[in-house]
């Protein structure tokens, strides 16, 4: 009950931060040039696109931490937690794809490419929405919730391993935070990055945190209604 | 639990079960002697599968306690699993196994000794002897109930479970399965969940009514003012269906 | 109490068969689903003429009729156990879950393996016949059915028994297994790929495959057995 206005602290600082992030990409970040001295204007989504990806792998983990939780305890809280944070995931998932998706399309020519990176955000897609496809034709409500906790664990485990399975085999998607040589980001860039990043996970936790909280008022109003009626 | 000793078959303390808001059962407390024959009466969604699907382990309880043969359903689930046997509207058994399959089959699943003879024994005594070879997706559902009855008692049981035995039963096969109850009736004690209440009250010793996943009454059969009974019963299916 | 478990799932497993070997569904709705996704497969590839070298699509083409096929017989493991309630009967005995888990897995490899086994000579008969057949050992596709098979009966048996409890079973099951399988059939596709195209390379390609299909088996097989318990008796 005490955290409550934090949701709403962290959605004004996030979308502000975010914001300014987006201007510091356009105006300050210094650009990226091709080897023939064209300016690689399309590098620029990469202040948006990986933090929301990255975002995305962290909030479906707790996707798998509160299914865990749901099945030690069966407190039906830890299965509106764990539904809400997939929910917040598929929105940074979808988003993702998104600008994925422009990207490829301006860098490789093409919308889709069936390359390591962009497969396996595909498969990591197909889970998030089976996840819900599951949930909605399960008629009991802790067989729903059982079922849903075992099979965001499955998922979230099987995600990584899609991730290097595919890149197992030769990957033309770029490395950016790999370290080393490639990755060359100029400090103006990194600090850019970073903070895109900040604001992407506090948008984030303000999402969730509001989702939980409407649906324990959804929650509340329930019980009432069983109380008068009962 | 100290007082729960040989003639106590059921003990149930303070027993919830829950989901979120919806309370399935809410503070159920009750004891049965053993040897007694329970009839469990209520509307529908009064919990009375719910109770017994926790006496029979299938369900975790919420809060509280509840023990069946001195054995905590949670705790001692694997022990009291083979205390307990199940008849239920559903016959329970694989309509592509022969009669004597299925019964050897849980036989197996409940590891008892001497599987053929027991099979046997109780295929007699359900009269099924001579269908014993056939499968049971040939049998009417009155067999089916028969052989029902014959898998719940392999293991020897000592508290059955019933789970309105009596519907989509014809006449004839009623009066097949009141024999078989009577027969039976001094080994175990039984628990039956029931939607018809003058073939319920005819045969219990004690009989309890829930609604909304409270006891509305307890009490032992010789003690029972009837009408008084029914009118209580009448009164909670009407809040039931309010 | 060890010994007693041994039997349940002895039990188990033997009635299955027995059931099986009875009713014939799982075994020759899955067959019949192989010689289908065949005759499917030459009208796909009727107008590729000479030019397509057949050899180089036929070790992805065969999973996806496998990991199709398996699907059917998974469904209808558990269909038989749902019907007459007859899941509930198994859980009201003294039985420890996993063992329920083992036994069906089990069961469900045994099927699919019986089928791919007789399927996979039709294929190599009707595609690759014309061609140099398999280059590599054939133990060596094999090792990749089995070890393919295990990682999907595994992860197969758990959603199987979770599909048979929501409405729309069948597609339910395809929903969430097939993204659930992608790293297993990569692998497998892998492995077959190198062990039907041989080569130099071939070797040490197919056993880098077989080390994730065996580290997809390893860790899938024991999330479904740890998470078998609550998802069987909810």
């Amino acid at each position: 009950m005490k955290r409550r206005p934090i949701a709403e602290v962290m959605l004004a600082l996030g979308g502000l931060i975010t914001t300014a992030a987006f201007f510091m990409a356009f105006l300050w970040a210094p650009a990226t040039v091709y080897p023939d001295g064209r300016i690689n204007f399309s590098q620029k989504i990469f202040y948006f696109h990986v933090p929301v990806a990255e975002a995305s792998f962290l909030v479906f983990f707790f996707t798998a931490f509160y299914g865990v939780r749901f099945l030690m305890t069966k407190d039906r809280r830890y299965d509106v937690m764990a539904r809400v944070a997939t929910e917040v995931t598929l929105f940074f998932v979808l988003l993702t794809m998104a600008t994925g998706i422009l990207w490829t399309r301006v860098e490789w020519g093409v919308w889709w490419q069936w390359e390591p990176r962009l497969t396996t955000y595909f498969i990591m897609t197909l889970l998030v929405i089976g996840y819900f496809v599951l949930r909605n034709s399960v008629e009991d409500d802790e067989k729903r919730a059982t079922y849903a906790a075992a099979f965001g664990i499955l998922a979230f485990i099987d995600a990584p391993i899609s991730f290097f399975i595919t890149r197992w085999v030769e990957s033309i998607h770029p490395v950016v935070l790999a370290g080393g040589e490639s990755s060359g980001l100029e400090p103006p860039m990194l600090i850019t990055f970073i903070i895109a990043q900040v604001g992407m996970l506090m948008l984030g936790y303000a999402f969730y945190q509001m989702r939980l909280r409407e649906e324990e008022l959804h929650e509340r109003l329930e019980a009432l209604k069983i109380s008068i009626g009962g | 639990m100290e007082g729960a000793g040989r003639d106590t078959a059921l003990e149930v303390r303070d027993l919830s079960r829950a989901f979120g808001v919806r309370k399935a059962l809410d503070g159920v407390s009750l004891e049965v002697p053993s040897g007694a024959f329970l009839s469990i009466f209520g509307p529908n969604g009064a919990g009375k599968t719910t109770l017994v699907k926790v006496l029979t382990t299938l369900l975790n309880p919420t809060s509280g306690a509840a023990s069946v043969c001195g054995l905590d359903v949670v705790a001692e689930a694997v022990a009291l699993r083979h205390r307990i046997g199940l008849i239920s509207h559903n016959p329970l058994l694989y309509p592509d196994l022969t009669a004597e399959e299925n019964l050897l089959f849980f036989a197996d699943l409940y590891g008892v000794q001497d599987a053929e003879e027991r099979a046997r024994e109780l295929l007699e005594a359900v009269e099924l002897d001579h269908r014993r070879l056939d499968l049971t997706r040939t049998f009417s559902r009155g067999m089916l109930q028969r052989l029902s009855i014959a898998r719940a008692l392999l293991h020897r049981p000592d508290v059955l479970f019933l789970d309105e035995p009596y519907s989509g039963l014809d006449p004839h096969a009623m009066d097949i399965l009141d024999h078989l109850i009577a027969q039976i009736r001094g080994e175990h004690t039984f628990v039956m969940i029931s939607h018809d209440l003058d073939k319920g009250l005819q045969l219990c010793s004690h009989a309890l009514i829930l609604a909304s996943g409270r006891v509305v009454l307890y009490e032992e059969r010789d003690a029972l003012d009837e009408a008084a009974f029914k009118e209580t019963y009448r009164a909670t299916v009407g809040m039931g269906v309010a | 109490m060890d010994g007693l478990a041994w039997r349940q799932f002895k039990a188990i497993l033997r009635k299955d068969i027995v059931m099986e070997l009875r009713t014939r569904e799982m075994v020759t709705s899955m067959g019949l689903y192989a010689i289908l996704t065949m005759v499917v497969y030459q009208v796909a590839l009727s107008e590729a003429g000479a030019s397509l070298d057949v050899r180089l699509v036929m070790p992805g083409l065969i999973w996806v009729a496998f990991i199709f096929m398996s699907l059917l017989g998974l469904n209808r493991s558990f269909v038989h156990e749902k019907d007459q309630g007859c899941i509930e009967a198994l859980l009201l005995a003294p039985i420890d879950r996993p063992v329920i888990f083992f036994s069906k897995f089990t069961g469900n490899l045994l099927f699919l393996l019986v089928v791919e086994v007789l399927s996979l000579p039709v294929f190599s008969f009707l595609f690759l016949q014309e061609q140099q057949g398999i280059a590599n050992p054939v133990w060596m596709v094999g090792l990749v059915l089995l070890g393919a098979s295990i990682g999907i009966s595994g992860v197969g048996t758990l959603l199987a028994t979770i599909s048979v409890n929501t409405s729309g079973r069948d597609i339910m099951l395809a929903v969430l297994f097939v993204p659930l399988m992608y790293p297993l059939l990569r692998a497998a596709v892998g492995a077959t790929f190198a062990a039907v195209i041989g080569g130099p390379a071939s070797a040490a390609l197919f056993w880098g495959w077989m080390a994730w299909v065996a580290a997809f088996d390893v860790i899938m097989l024991l999330v479904a057995f740890a998470l078998y318990e609550f998802v069987i008796g909810a």
